[in-house]
């Protein structure tokens, strides 16, 4: 091993932790185009306490925010082969289970535990809506849906926006955890570089620099995008 | 033109209404007084469905509702036809004083825009706030919020406008202005069924008063009836405490 760092390295493997950003990207995009819906619809049924699906929620969330996520991605990548394998055994088809790729286990992971951090956000976001405006909704003639529509949601996104912020790179972050099931993701792919001449330290500084960047841009675009949505806020006569 | 027939509400074992009647002819202005907890606000809720009657009978013009089981396409049907001023304004903080006032026009009465705009640049003028089309509430103080509240109700040119306690979350100086516009919606023949304290809008606005207590209609009669000459020793009382001592009616 040379002392110091290997600046060759560092610069090559930059790139290569660089070109694991898509899958990155991609797995965040499809577990937020997941857990938003699904999140808010769930969030709307805590807060008006619809019988079954309430409970449901409830036992989801804290099942979901009481586990290491480590631990969801092992279960997920043990279990669902061995459940596939059993159906297609039993119906004959002939797929080949362990062929699956792995982006499909972690848009199934990451789904999950993002839709349990959601129903939260969304849940307190709804709550600072007072229940007033609801009400004067209706009153002037809006169904409940358009209530929602126009009055209701603008004004929770507000408020839940710096949380679904963090969410999304707490979710970037988690989304590292992939290599755990082989995803070809940053930093499974630098890691694999540093493999061959264990140049790690270089590796690891790359895979910190790429996150960084990524998370500071998504907080950037946020920060603007809030801004935006609280123009009825911040006017001054 | 709306009547009420024995109307029940409970809230779980507290029994709100115990059977009120109630009959409001087109163009009058009906005042209900009573201590708090007698149950005027949640009447008047009922009347809107924003809160469902555990049973009783209303009846709009030719429309016949029941007030437990009405179906949705009638509670839109009533509420086509009543408005609603809220104690606490409830105006949509994301939406500007004109958009406040147009909000129901436009997406619940698919009128359109620029006619909604007309309507309700003319609602906000009656209400004295020509300057303020594009202020969001948070800009707004407590009696102009409220005036766009009235303004959002007059504009939907409804049957009736249902007042709750409109100038109770008031600072006691803004108090005159909200009672003004709402003098002047009245004196141009709006038909209007208020909950408030304020005797003086009673006395002076009132073609009749209704006294409430425990769930019931303790008195009703016009204004001189109520505060001249009651009958009841439960509306003397009532009075008693709300009126200053050198209180004299004029009429």
């Amino acid at each position: 091993m040379s002392d110091g760092l290997n600046y060759k390295f560092l610069v090559d493997t930059f790139f290569v932790a660089l070109s694991g950003v898509p899958i990155t990207l991609f797995v965040t995009a499809v577990a937020l185009l997941v857990a938003l819906p699904l999140g808010f619809l769930l969030a709307l049924t805590r807060i008006n306490q619809i019988p079954i699906l309430n409970t449901f929620s409830q036992v989801y969330v804290s099942f979901v925010r009481g586990t290491p996520i480590i631990i969801q991605i092992f279960i997920v990548y043990a279990s669902v082969p061995l459940i596939l394998t059993a159906i297609t055994e039993k119906y004959n088809w002939n797929i080949k289970i362990y062929d699956i790729n792995p982006i499909w286990y972690a848009f199934i992971v990451f789904s999950f535990s993002t839709t349990a951090i959601l129903i939260e956000v969304f849940r307190s976001a709804l709550s600072t809506v007072s229940k007033g405006q609801l009400e004067a909704a209706q009153a002037v003639g809006l169904t409940n849906f358009q209530a929602y529509r126009r009055i209701v949601i603008p004004q929770a996104l507000v408020v839940a926006l710096p949380n679904i912020c963090t969410a999304t790179v707490n979710l970037i972050k988690a989304t590292s955890l992939g290599y755990a099931m082989s995803l070809q993701e940053i930093t499974l792919k630098a890691k694999v570089a540093a493999n061959v001449g264990y140049n790690y330290v270089e590796a690891y500084l790359d895979i910190f620099l790429v996150y960084i960047i990524l998370c500071s841009l998504v907080e950037y675009g946020f920060k603007l995008y809030e801004k935006r949505l609280r123009k009825y806020q911040y006017v001054s006569s | 033109m709306l009547e009420i027939k024995d109307i029940h509400k409970s809230f779980g074992k507290n029994e709100i209404l115990k059977g009120v009647d109630l009959t409001i002819d087109k163009g009058d202005v009906v005042v209900i007084l009573g201590p708090s907890g007698s149950g005027k606000t949640t009447l008047l809720r009922c009347i809107n469905f924003l809160e469902k009657a555990d049973s009783g009978k209303a009846a709009f013009g030719e429309l016949q509702v029941d007030l437990h089981s009405a179906s949705k396409k009638d509670i839109h049907a009533i509420r086509q036809k009543t408005a609603f001023v809220f104690q606490s304004y409830n105006l949509f903080n994301n939406k500007t004083a004109l958009e406040n006032v147009t909000e129901g026009l436009i997406t619940g009465r698919k009128v359109p825009k620029t006619e909604a705009n007309e309507i309700g640049k003319k609602a906000l003028d009656k209400v004295g706030l020509s300057d303020k089309y594009d202020s969001y509430p948070s800009q707004l103080s407590g009696g102009q919020q409220q005036r766009v509240g009235i303004a959002r109700a007059v504009a939907l040119n409804p049957d009736i406008i249902l007042f709750d306690e409109p100038t109770s979350a008031l600072d006691p100086e803004l108090v005159g202005e909200v009672l003004t516009v709402m003098k002047n919606i009245a004196n141009e023949g709006t038909t209007m069924l208020v909950v408030t304290h304020e005797m003086s809008f009673a006395k002076d606005v009132a073609k009749r008063v209704i006294f409430m207590d425990g769930g019931v209609v303790v008195e009703e009669g016009t204004p001189h009836e109520i505060f001249v000459s009651p009958k009841e020793e439960r509306t003397k009382k009532f009075l008693k405490r709300v009126l200053p001592e050198d209180y004299t009616f004029y009429i």
